[in-house]
């Protein structure tokens, strides 16, 4: 059965996954905010309660929201050393050549690395808790003011909702050219790293030319069908913003303003 | 030259994002594929090729945003980087292939590709010193990542983005750039 790969969203029924998709993302963003905000202890710890409550809330494993962080520990470790070791603000500890540990380099590196962390954590659980059919919905509401620009929000939620049918398709035709190129001698499980590289460009051609057809096939259906944009479609289902989705924007907008006004 | 319709444009252009997902989900058995051989870039560089820079500059925006969601790849906090340089990219690209005419197929592309690489990266890596890693982004850091690490991914792209244009208009599903005269 074609189904759309939703490697992060685990269905669930916690508030969280109960709140709607577009005052999900806007509180996202204001929680960004909240943690770029912070700058003192007090801050932090108010960031950190709010994500530990958040993960609380979605009854999640904290595994799985702590998800990609440990695959790009490496990551971490160099922006640590940048800041810590060629940052020379404030109470230098030890000076050689072109390195200066200091301890306000120290803390740049300790704090560029917690937002970091958090912004993936708070991340992980918008796309854990939220399906990705629920996300385009909600953006294709959020861009709608850009029609005042002329941007063509109803063109581009159309091409975001098709390209996300595609995605099964195009996974299973990968899957059947790279088979056939199995049996044509590909090495993709390869332990030499060269020739697993060398195998996928043989991979590539077919499958852009399979997908090209489809896209082909389905512009002439949608032609034949009188289809010339998208203005005034309507949608079947409309959610609408109900009272836990205000209290949750309140809140997350008061973790802002307290961070902003209060802790600074 | 032989206009592509709008919904034509749509669909290509949806079906570019779709590979903007599904790309590295097929790299996947190569260890840091995404960062060496930036399989992401592919569609959108011939999305802006084929399709004009407004649906180049859709796919570089959707394309990473979309992967991000389903697959958790490139991680959000390293979204809004990737995004621009892949807008940008999509962006350029087509921008140069309208301006760009010199009646020979192969130099159009290689023109508009070397000409959107360049300019990519070099956003990105204003976007990333100014913005997203104000304070700790060097000139070495910005060279290492973007040319010295993708290298390999450069290469593909500058030789397998002709290689799919001119598949696509021998199978008769783009039209011809400069089609032979009868």
């Amino acid at each position: 059965m074609r189904t759309l790969p939703t490697g992060q969203f685990i269905p669930g029924s916690s508030l969280l996954h109960k709140l709607d998709a577009r005052i999900k993302i806007i509180c996202f963003i204001i929680l960004i905010a909240a943690v770029i905000g912070a700058s003192s202890i007090l801050g932090y710890s108010l960031v950190l309660v709010t994500v530990s409550s958040i993960i609380l809330l979605s009854q999640l494993p904290i595994s799985y929201a702590l998800g990609s962080i440990r695959k790009i520990w490496l990551f971490f470790l160099v922006i640590f050393m940048m800041n810590g070791l060629f940052n020379n603000s404030g109470g230098t500890l030890v000076a050689w050549w072109i390195f200066h540990i200091s301890i306000g380099g120290i803390k740049q590196g300790f704090s560029v690395v917690i937002n970091v962390i958090l912004i993936i954590i708070l991340g992980n659980l918008l796309t854990l808790t939220t399906s990705p059919t629920q996300v385009t919905s909600a953006l294709e509401s959020l861009i709608k003011p850009l029609k005042l620009i002329g941007i063509p929000t109803e063109d581009i939620a159309m091409i975001i909702s098709v390209s996300i049918q595609f995605i099964p398709t195009l996974m299973e035709e990968s899957e059947t050219i790279k088979m056939a190129q199995i049996t044509r001698g590909a090495r993709f499980e390869s332990k030499k790293l060269s020739e697993r590289a060398r195998s996928y460009i043989p991979l590539i051609i077919p499958i852009f030319i399979s997908a090209f057809r489809r896209a082909d096939e389905l512009s002439l259906a949608m032609e034949a069908r009188g289809y010339r944009n998208a203005k005034n479609r309507t949608k079947k289902k409309k959610k609408p913003i109900e009272g836990q989705d205000y209290i949750a924007l309140t809140i997350c907008a008061s973790i802002c303003i307290v961070q902003f006004i209060l802790l600074r | 030259m032989k206009k592509i319709s709008y919904v034509k444009r749509s669909i290509i252009t949806a079906v570019s994002i779709a590979l903007c997902v599904v790309l590295p989900m097929a790299f996947h058995s190569i260890p840091n594929a995404g960062s060496i051989f930036s399989p992401m870039h592919i569609p959108v560089l011939l999305c802006g090729l084929i399709c004009g820079w407004q649906f180049g500059l859709l796919s570089g925006l959707a394309g990473p945003l979309l992967s991000s969601l389903i697959t958790g790849m490139p991680p959000m906090a390293f979204l809004p980087s990737m995004m621009i340089e892949l807008a940008v990219y999509g962006l350029v690209c087509g921008l140069m292939m309208n301006i760009v005419h010199t009646k020979k197929v192969y130099a159009d592309l290689y023109i508009s590709l070397v000409v959107s690489l360049i300019v990519g990266r070099v956003i990105a890596g204003v976007a990333r010193a100014l913005i997203f890693s104000a304070g700790s982004y060097s000139i070495a850091a910005w060279a290492t990542s973007y040319f010295v690490t993708s290298f390999p991914g450069i290469v593909i792209q500058l030789v397998i983005i002709p290689t799919i244009v001119f598949a696509l208009m021998k199978a008769r599903l783009i039209p011809e750039r400069y089609p032979a005269k009868a």
